[in-house]
């Protein structure tokens, strides 16, 4: 295999970005539209089935041909997908109203920051451990060379996820403040101190899976935790994945913990005087933020990118006939798999459940979350030192 | 070092937990609220006016659009108040359906106030499912007076029509499943951690409090005083029901909550006994062609699912409309406890306690 | 020891996770495999909205066999009408007995839909209709009635024309 030179990595790099932006905004318009679908079929409506003057056409006729015989038209779950281009499109053309009091530039930068922060995270996400794909020979410039499956597979890959994604505070805090307005400041306030207490109890769980794989890299984590642990040393795991399902819950500001938008106290929270694309931002990263939290969490506790969670992979290995022996193998696709599975756990989450209130959010972060994940990490170290 | 502000901020009119269009106006220190004032007339019709000018007959139709979601348990104290101020007596059959439409009122009130409730604390999911058991309620109001909101169900002296063909099949379809939904309901809030974090001990108002502000209804049966009109001074068919009055002694938003839940059971155990002991007979008494009012004042009182809905009608000897009218709507008195519930709390607990007060601003305002 | 290990396992979360994913559930995989269906939601301009027979629509007058309005302007509906929408006008008709309304105006902008016009109709000459849709784009669209610049009243609202709900 060459060696790159110093132009062809950087073209490689940047092909790899533009991958991940493109994968990016895949990823978010259709979480949206799940969002939509899934909180539908859980209220026992049918989500968005239909968008405007969707009466005439041949697929109309078809449409209304099926719902008279009372079916739901096949059609008719991706019907609501035209309304979501349409949403983005009236996010970019709607007029960009910058209240009169408020801090121009500050308020320019703060969706920019949330967004940067979010989209920046994914540099240490491996997609696929090893090569993605290899450029064809006849490729101008980098013609031979392989792809990696992330931009930077550094070993301490988690630190950089967690320091990067702590700047995304600074986006909902700076939103707030530089509005001018009361109801986002008060948003922005919380926001602080929910995104800042609950980082802690974030990177202690997970801290327990580093600590049994004894590594800080994706690949050799995920390989430890799945093959060769005995079940019962994988129960600091387990906790420690509902403990940090939990604290990305309010990591990304979704329900029950979304205390900075808290809709029905504080109107919109941070983003209330925010329109336009500035607010499209909020919203994109937002949604991209869950998808790194459902990333990490498949990673560090689901088996990352390609097995079986909680060590079942070991248990099944040598019971898998020949011709499934790919199941242990690398694919991307279990990873989305297992990442899908995430997503539609956070909108199922937030179809049930109610909304804490805010000091009851610093209280369980505070007096449950933390105790409770240092001895979910101390329980780890023992299973360290003493059992595997 | 610091200096301490207050910050003054406006809850609503334009706001997605006011239930319309209330203005609160709120002092936070940081979160804390310190100071609390309502401020309402963003509604006013004045309806009170308006009946004055037109006659008994039609009066009716604007107590629909006080309290829109329990438009039935309206016409029914609007009706019973002009029946005593005009001296008819309404036959039995009669006041077994008004009954029963009242209770379904009820229910559907209840429902409302759940879905609502809830998505203020942040369930969105109890919203829709309350909504579905209303729809059938809704239905139920179609089929029998032709529209569902406002629904215009009594006439003074009795019903216009009797029970449509097929009432009695939806109404027991209705009481099948309704049992069965309400424990979906309370699966989905009653145990739940976060929904009792959110309720227990919140928004508390004492008995004597409630009492000395004129609160009636859920809020004042969840301080532990058994009060319902229905029993105190029983009107419709209400003295030959068998229920019981649910009450709590909490006094906070979770046993309000918990009142409700359990007066829509006895709701239902009305209507069953409703639709069983139905009487045969005429649903019109017989009237005079044009309603002269027999007596001069009226105060009738009915227990909306608001709480005491009161009628107060002057009218003098052999006039053909109100000299006066007047409304105690149970929404306006008990919006008065809101300082009290809400100072000391969270900006949070505003909303909590908002949305336990079950307001419906049209009433209030009038 | 049992209120700490119920703080501890989230039993009362798995069991409301319990209810909405066994709606989402029914509602995903059955869709369209039932009779009838799980989700609640009717698919409205496409299946028309079923209404009661009684319901109240849009204030109708009725002609008789002979294709005449049967109104004999007693003006009892305009009196009883509690916003006043009616306006009636006596006239004559050549080879009528009774009292023809040269003009009948019904303003449905503020028409409340209580349906005491009907109630007090002693020749049963009106009827509120089971139109569902009474939307319309012009304020002129709401003036209705039976001559002059006004709606037609004898045709459907001008909008309702998705779907109207069989009389």
């Amino acid at each position: 295999m060459p060696t790159p030179t110093l132009t062809q990595s950087i073209v490689i790099t940047l092909i790899q970005c533009l991958l991940v932006v493109i994968f990016v905004f895949v990823v978010v318009p259709l979480t949206v539209f799940a969002e939509r679908k899934v909180l539908g079929h859980l209220q026992m409506r049918l989500g968005s089935t239909r968008i405007a003057s969707g009466h005439t056409g041949l697929s109309g006729f078809l449409n209304r041909g099926m719902w008279k015989m009372g079916k739901v038209p096949v059609l008719s779950y991706w019907r609501g997908i035209p309304g979501l281009l349409a949403d983005v499109v009236k996010l970019i053309i709607k007029e960009d109203i910058i209240p009169d009091k408020a801090d121009r530039f500050v308020f320019f930068l703060a969706p920019s920051i949330s967004m940067v922060a979010a989209v920046v995270v994914f540099a240490a996400i491996s997609f696929v451990p090893g090569t993605f794909f290899t450029f064809p020979t006849w490729f101008p410039l980098v013609g031979g060379l392989p792809v990696s499956g992330g931009i930077a597979d550094i070993n301490v890959g988690l630190l950089w996820i967690l320091g990067v994604a702590t700047v995304g505070v600074y986006g909902i805090v700076l939103a707030g403040w530089s509005s001018n307005s009361k109801y986002p400041l008060l948003g922005g306030l919380r926001s602080a101190a929910q995104m800042v207490s609950y980082e802690v109890p974030l990177a202690l769980s997970l801290l327990a899976p580093v600590v049994l794989a004894a590594s800080l890299n994706f690949t050799e984590m995920a390989t430890r935790m799945a093959v060769g642990m005995p079940i019962w040393a994988l129960v600091p795991q387990v906790i420690g994945f509902l403990l940090y399902l939990t604290c990305g819950f309010a990591e990304t500001n979704r329900l029950p913990f979304d205390m900075p938008e808290a809709e029905n106290e504080l109107v919109a929270g941070f983003h209330t005087e925010y329109s336009g694309m500035k607010f499209g931002l909020f919203y994109l990263a937002e949604y991209i933020n869950m998808t790194v939290v459902s990333a990490l969490a498949s990673a560090f506790f689901l088996g990352g990118p390609w097995l079986l969670p909680f060590g079942l992979q070991g248990l099944l290995n040598p019971y898998l006939p020949g011709f499934l022996s790919w199941f242990g193998e690398p694919h991307a696709i279990f990873f989305v798999a297992k990442i899908i599975f995430l997503l539609f756990t956070y909108i199922w989450v937030r179809g049930t459940i109610p909304r804490y209130r805010y000091d009851q959010i610093m209280a369980v972060g505070w007096k449950y979350l933390i105790p409770l994940a240092l001895v979910n990490l101390l329980l780890a170290a023992a299973i360290r030192c003493f059992a595997v | 070092m610091f200096k301490n502000e207050e910050m003054e901020i406006n809850l609503g009119p334009q706001h997605p937990s006011t239930h319309g269009v209330l203005r609160v106006k709120l002092r936070l220190d940081g979160e804390t609220v310190t100071h609390c004032r309502p401020m309402i007339g963003y509604l006013h019709r004045g309806v009170e006016k308006i009946c004055e000018n037109q006659s008994f007959f039609q009066g009716q139709v604007w107590t629909d659009r006080m309290d829109y979601c329990s438009a039935v348990a309206n016409n029914l104290g609007w009706a019973e108040a002009n029946e005593k101020l005009l001296g008819i007596t309404v036959p039995r059959r009669a006041q077994y359906i008004r009954t029963l439409l009242n209770e379904f009122n009820r229910i559907a009130s209840h429902l409302i106030w759940l879905g609502t409730h809830a998505m203020d604390i942040g369930a969105l999911t109890v919203f829709l499912y309350a909504f579905r058991e209303r729809e059938d309620v809704l239905d139920i109001n179609e089929a029998f007076c032709g529209s569902r909101l406002t629904t215009t169900a009594f006439r003074i002296g009795g019903l216009r029509e009797d029970l449509p063909p097929g009432f009695e099949k939806m109404v027991r379809k209705f009481l099948a499943k309704f049992s069965d939904c309400l424990d979906e309901y309370e699966a989905l809030l009653t145990e739940n951690r976060i929904w009792k974090k959110r309720t227990i001990g919140v928004a508390k108002l004492s008995a004597e409090d409630a009492i000395a502000l004129g609160v009636t209804g859920p809020m004042l049966r969840a301080a532990g005083v058994a009060y319902d009109i229905r029993k105190a001074f029983p009107y419709a068919a209400y003295a030959e029901m068998d229920f019981e009055v649910p009450t709590r002694t909490e006094a906070d938003t979770y046993a309000r909550y918990e009142v409700r839940m359990a007066e829509m059971r006895q709701s239902a155990r009305i209507i069953q006994q409703c639709m069983d002991g139905m009487p045969e007979g005429p649903v019109m008494a017989k009237l005079p062609k044009i309603l002269r009012s027999e007596v001069n004042e009226v105060y009738h009182a009915t227990e909306s699912p608001k709480g005491e809905i009161g009628y107060y009608l002057v009218g003098e000897k052999g006039s053909l409309n109100p000299y006066r009218f007047h409304v105690r709507a149970p929404g306006f008195i008990n919006l008065q406890s809101l300082p009290k519930m809400a100072e000391g709390g969270l900006i949070a607990d505003v909303v909590a306690a908002i949305g336990s007060l079950d307001i419906v601003l049209g009433e209030i305002d009038r | 020891m049992n209120k700490f290990l119920r703080t501890l396992i989230p039993t009362d979360i798995a069991k409301g996770l319990s209810v909405t994913g066994k709606h989402f559930g029914q509602v995903f995989f059955t869709a369209n495999r039932r009779k009838v269906p799980f989700h609640i939601v009717g698919e409205y301009p496409e299946v028309p909205a079923k209404v009661q027979p009684r319901y109240r629509g849009r204030l109708t007058l009725l002609k008789d066999e002979q294709g005449e309005i049967k109104c004999v302007c007693c003006l009892a509906c305009e009196k009883i009408c509690p916003t006043q929408v009616i306006t009636i006008e006596k006239g004559k008709m050549e080879g009528r007995k009774m009292p023809f309304p040269v003009r009948y105006d019904f303003e449905m902008e503020r028409c409340i839909f209580c349906e005491f016009c009907v109630e007090s109709c002693g020749f049963d000459s009106i009827i509120l209709n089971h139109q569902f849709e009474l939307a319309a784009y012009n304020r002129e669209d709401f003036s209705l009635g039976t001559k002059g610049t006004a709606q037609n009243m004898f045709e459907l609202s001008p909008v309702g024309k998705y779907s109207v709900a069989e009389d």
